[in-house]
């Protein structure tokens, strides 16, 4: 018997039951174990199996659901001693009757971001796991009750990375039909099929009746076996049980073959008892095929953006042609890009487009930065824009979700290296319709070029829904017969491939007066033509409202819901504008109206106010005059902080105005901020950072969790004057001394500024600041010191 | 235990508080902002909890739950003092709350601290339904104010601990970091006792409020009176 003899069969296969209840049940006591039952009461375990075997599991998982470094290490216990032990007593129960799983539940601790595990420290902890079990012989591996998609994909990456042999994913959902970290089931499905799982389902949580909802949506996003492991039904309000009986269990979960579930057992609370009537139940059953398509979509770990109509590439995010993203690449400023995301998400990109390749930029590095920080705070599917192979697979192992990667060529050498890591990592992948001949002039040859790229993906194993063709859009005002050769090869690729497509729609109109108007006019046409992912500008307001018309005159927006969303009561007039006229750019710090500070400092730019004198002129004093009021009591931290963000809002304008000028603003006062290690509450050292910006300093913002030598390197490579650093946690205080004593020990010649909740005056100087910043008024102050 | 309850957006004087903002100081527009916060906040909010009631033994080094896991030091020791039970549960409001606040700090910092300081007062809320909730299933039963780790001299690594006792990790998704801070991170722990008759009364003071860490007023030697 092997696994993947067991998968082919349309007979169910039973998995087995709950371990905890089971080894409480057998006399382990509050505050003993189960990790360890393996090593202290293997007699026990062994029982349990054998009454699973003999119930009629066909699988039985290994009692290794918790072993794993971090966890075991607070038992005093290795990896090395409980895997195989543990594998060892089920393989006994087992025999030939039925296959062990080395069973692999989660850490214990939150990756990032929402916690601080490092997404390649948890691959690390997972091989770690899964090579003691590979050595102690199992027959697959199953990774279970997973609620974060992006610890699952870890998982599974260790595992394929280690061993060959297969592995079963189950993830855990509440009753909205989401985990606890917010991954719905289509996102699951797209991602972990594409990462090459054998099987994939859910576990725990819920009784079979809640969960099978969740399950019928996984079976319509992937054609893999599916898992159902319920709990013995809901938690009992009165006590520590669950709410079902064996047969009730097993009525409510043997008809899940019908939605293609295939591999059945059960969670907490169940028992042998529990499995042997649903052996009885399922005897005579036959697995429904999962056979319906899977729909083209991609994901990030929280959204599906299902490839069902024209859905918007923003493109912002490249430094081509774009003076302040290429200074903001330089300097390795993330939150510009950030930003960038953001305004580009709130204008209605669905899709966003990474693409951060630079001379004199460590692409992998940016890139890696910059996926981690923007799927941090949106939920849009990335787009990794680059053609170096080791930069694409460094972001797609960050990529929580299923991402694209732009791109190939017909090339070979393209197609042969970038082809195996798209095909990893799950991903859908950009073929662009040229080679080495450069881009073809007709039509039909960009079509045979198109279908070169298709039959080498799907040889790699990518599937057609999966592949996006870019036809390629040459510039109209060199190469005016070209526009129309381009809209036919989009309508001869789709008609004969069936895949879906791409297009850079903007460089259509280089070099022609009135751009935006072609533009919109061509994305159009190319919708029309069957374009279905335009690459573009979302902040371009007739671009959107082009995409937002296509789909209300195809009837895609059935009743113009979303065209009116967008633009229904747009008759009143925009920005508010205060009576008697517009503010000056003293009153609008003072009183913190950011929207009002970009256009009353291009106001005095327009008056041929220097940018130099508006900041010492203006900004400057606005921003002591409500320090000041701040200091007396009369201004509070909101306040100064709404004062602080307008002046930003002025300097970013008057820092476009410097760049288009070719100029770059005063970058010598340069601080370098940081969170310690361990700590994540960085609102503090956030607000400072925007205050410290106002006041002209060039701010290296480490974020947070910072390691000591990361915050030694920063300062010695930028030459960093002044070092502020923040720590909120009576625990993380210590680190906060040791980030300064490496600093002292490595003789950097800089200041060093404490700050945070539980800091105090004569804490911050026993550990060796030389100055306390009891809030972020006071750390601007300091700088002011420092640099005067 | 467990229980569903309806939370309501969190009081605007109470989020003004948290910002280091004097309420009757605070001016249309930051009145406004914290307000809008609150129900922003409520709207994407996933609101979990999971506790347990424990039989309390009093011993010279602390006090243990159920003959288990001792809780260490002499401030719990004395805050629970008369008690029999202690309700310990912990709350909260799921890793949405870590994102919007994170998203916002890059383009509105104003809004940021607003939204942080709302979460912060939503999950007191929701410790303040759970407490209700202990109570309607045991009346006639007595508390001092609910107790965190971290407050006196109960140390912040018993959370993880707490954790694990609660299941918490895979009933509400809830984990702690190697230096103890929660993850998500608008999350609490806490210890409420429960007695069969009437206990003094005790105030809360600074050390012992959850906001102690944002405090603007206490950092300028204010009190909010609480």
């Amino acid at each position: 018997m092997d696994f993947n003899t067991l998968l082919t069969s349309n007979t169910p296969v039973l998995l087995d039951g709950g371990m905890g209840t089971m080894l409480q049940a057998k006399g382990l006591v509050a505050g003993q174990h189960p990790e360890l039952a393996a090593l202290e009461h293997p007699d026990w375990l062994e029982d349990i199996h054998r009454a699973y075997v003999d119930a009629g599991s066909r699988i039985i998982s290994a009692n290794t659901f918790g072993a794993n470094r971090l966890k075991l290490a607070n038992m005093g216990a290795t990896v090395a001693d409980v895997v195989p032990a543990s594998v060892a007593v089920a393989r006994r129960a087992a025999g030939d009757r039925a296959l062990v799983a080395l069973d692999i539940g989660p850490i214990g601790q939150l990756l990032e971001p929402t916690g601080i595990l490092p997404f390649e420290q948890a691959v690390d902890i997972f091989k770690e796991t899964v090579r003691c079990g590979v050595e102690a012989g199992v027959d697959l591996i199953f990774i279970e009750t997973m609620a974060d998609l992006q610890e699952a994909r870890a998982a599974l990456i260790a595992a394929k990375e280690v061993c060959d042999l297969p592995v079963m994913v189950s993830m855990t959902f509440e009753e909205r039909g989401r985990t606890f970290l917010g991954c719905p089931p289509a996102s699951v499905a797209l991602t972990l099929e594409g990462l090459g799982a054998a099987a994939m389902g859910v576990n725990c949580s819920l009784g079979p009746a809640q969960l099978l909802p969740i399950v019928e949506e996984l079976a319509r996003w992937t054609s893999l076996p599916l898992i159902l492991k319920p709990n013995a039904g809901l938690p009992d309000p009165a006590g520590g049980g669950y709410d079902i009986t064996p047969a009730q269990f097993a009525e409510a979960l043997a008809p899940a073959t019908e939605l293609g579930v295939k591999l059945l057992g059960g969670c907490c609370g169940t028992t042998p008892e529990y499995i042997a009537l649903l052996n009885t139940a399922l005897s005579g059953r036959t697995v429904k095929a999962n056979a319906a398509p899977v729909p083209p979509a991609v994901c990030s770990g929280t959204r599906v953006v299902p490839i069902d109509r024209v859905r918007v590439i923003g493109e912002r995010i490249n430094p081509t042609g774009k003076k302040l993203m290429k200074e903001a690449l330089l300097r390795q400023d993330v939150d510009f890009m950030v930003r960038q995301a953001l305004e580009q998400t709130e204008a209605g990109a669905d899709i966003l487009d990474v693409n951060v390749g630079l001379p004199g930029v460590d692409e992998a590095d940016m890139m890696c930065r910059t996926v981690k920080a923007v799927q941090a705070v949106t939920d849009a599917p990335l787009q990794i824009d680059s053609t170096d192979p080791a930069v694409v697979e460094q972001a797609l192992r960050l990529c929580c979700g299923k991402a694209i990667v732009n791109s190939v060529n017909g090339d070979q050498e393209s197609l042969t290296a970038l082809l195996p890591i798209v095909k990893k990592y799950g991903a859908a992948v950009v073929g662009l319709t040229l080679d080495k001949s450069g881009i073809p002039q007709t039509a039909q040859q960009r079509l045979d070029i198109a279908r070169r790229i298709v039959a080498a993906a799907e040889s790699h194993g990518i599937p057609r829904r999966d592949i996006i063709i870019d036809c390629l859009t040459l510039t109209a005002s060199a190469q005016q017969e070209c526009a129309a050769e381009t809209l036919q090869a989009l309508r001869l690729v789709k008609q004969e491939l069936g895949v879906k497509t791409a297009l850079g729609v903007s460089n259509i109109s280089f070099g022609l007066p009135l751009r935006p108007q072609v533009n919109q006019n061509f994305l159009t046409m190319a919708m029309v033509y069957g374009l279905d992912l335009p690459i573009i500008n979302p902040n371009a307001a007739p671009m959107m409202a082009a995409v937002r018309s296509y789909h209300l005159l195809m009837n895609i927006d059935t009743e113009a819901r979303e065209y009116i969303a967008a633009y229904g009561g747009q008759t009143a007039p925009a920005a508010p504008v205060a009576e008697g006229g517009q503010r000056t750019l003293d009153e609008v710090v003072r009183l913190g109206l950011k929207s009002e500070a970009g256009p009353a400092a291009q106001t005095l730019l327009s008056q041929g106010v220097s940018p130099m004198d508006i900041v010492n002129g203006t900004l400057i004093p606005a921003l002591d005059a409500v320090g000041a009021d701040f200091e007396a009591g009369r201004q509070f931290l909101p306040q100064l902080i709404q004062s602080a963000g307008a002046a930003q809002a002025a300097f970013e304008v008057l820092r476009a105005h410097l760049s288009a000028a070719g100029q770059t603003p005063d970058q010598s006062n340069v601080v370098v901020v940081a969170t310690v290690k361990g700590d994540i509450h960085d609102i503090g050292k956030n607000i400072l950072k925007v205050l410290l910006e106002n006041y002209g300093c060039t701010v290296i913002d480490l974020g947070k969790d910072v390691a000591p030598e990361e915050v030694v390197a920063a300062v010695r490579k930028h030459g960093a004057a002044l070092v502020g650093l923040s720590a909120l946690m009576t625990t993380t205080l210590p680190a906060m001394e040791d980030t300064i004593k490496l600093l002292r020990k490595e003789n950097l010649p800089c200041k060093i500024m404490a700050g945070g909740a539980v800091l105090t005056a004569d804490y911050a100087a026993q550990i060796g600041a030389d100055f306390y910043a009891r809030d972020a008024k006071a750390g601007v102050d300091i700088a002011r010191t420092v640099f005067a | 235990m467990t229980a569903e309850f309806t939370l309501s957006a969190p009081d605007t004087e109470e989020i003004l508080r948290y910002m280091g903002m004097p309420p009757e100081q605070a001016d249309e527009v930051t009145r406004t902002l914290a307000a809008d916060c609150a129900e922003q906040l409520l709207s994407i909010a996933v609101p979990r909890w999971c506790g347990h009631i424990f039989d309390l033994s009093f011993e010279p080094d602390g006090v243990r739950l159920d003959g288990g896991l001792l809780l260490g030091g002499q401030d719990l020791k004395q805050h629970l003092d008369g008690c029999q039970k202690a309700a310990v549960f912990c709350a909260t409001l799921g890793a949405e709350s870590d994102t919007l606040i994170r998203r916002t700090q890059y383009t509105d910092m104003a809004r940021a601290l607003a939204l942080d300081c709302a979460a912060g007062a939503l999950v007191e809320q929701l410790c303040d339904h759970i407490e209700g909730y202990v109570h309607a299933q045991h009346p006639g039963l007595h508390s001092p104010y609910r107790y965190s780790p971290g407050y006196g001299d109960l140390p912040l690594g018993v959370q993880g601990s707490l954790l694990v006792l609660l299941d918490a990790h895979r009933l509400m998704g809830l984990s702690v970091t190697d230096s103890c801070i929660l993850t998500p991170r608008k999350s609490v722990t806490a210890i409420l006792g429960l007695a069969d008759s009437p206990i003094p009364t005790h105030k809360r003071s600074c050390p012992l409020c959850p906001n102690m860490g944002n405090c603007q007023l206490r950092k300028t030697g204010g009190h909010c009176g609480f």
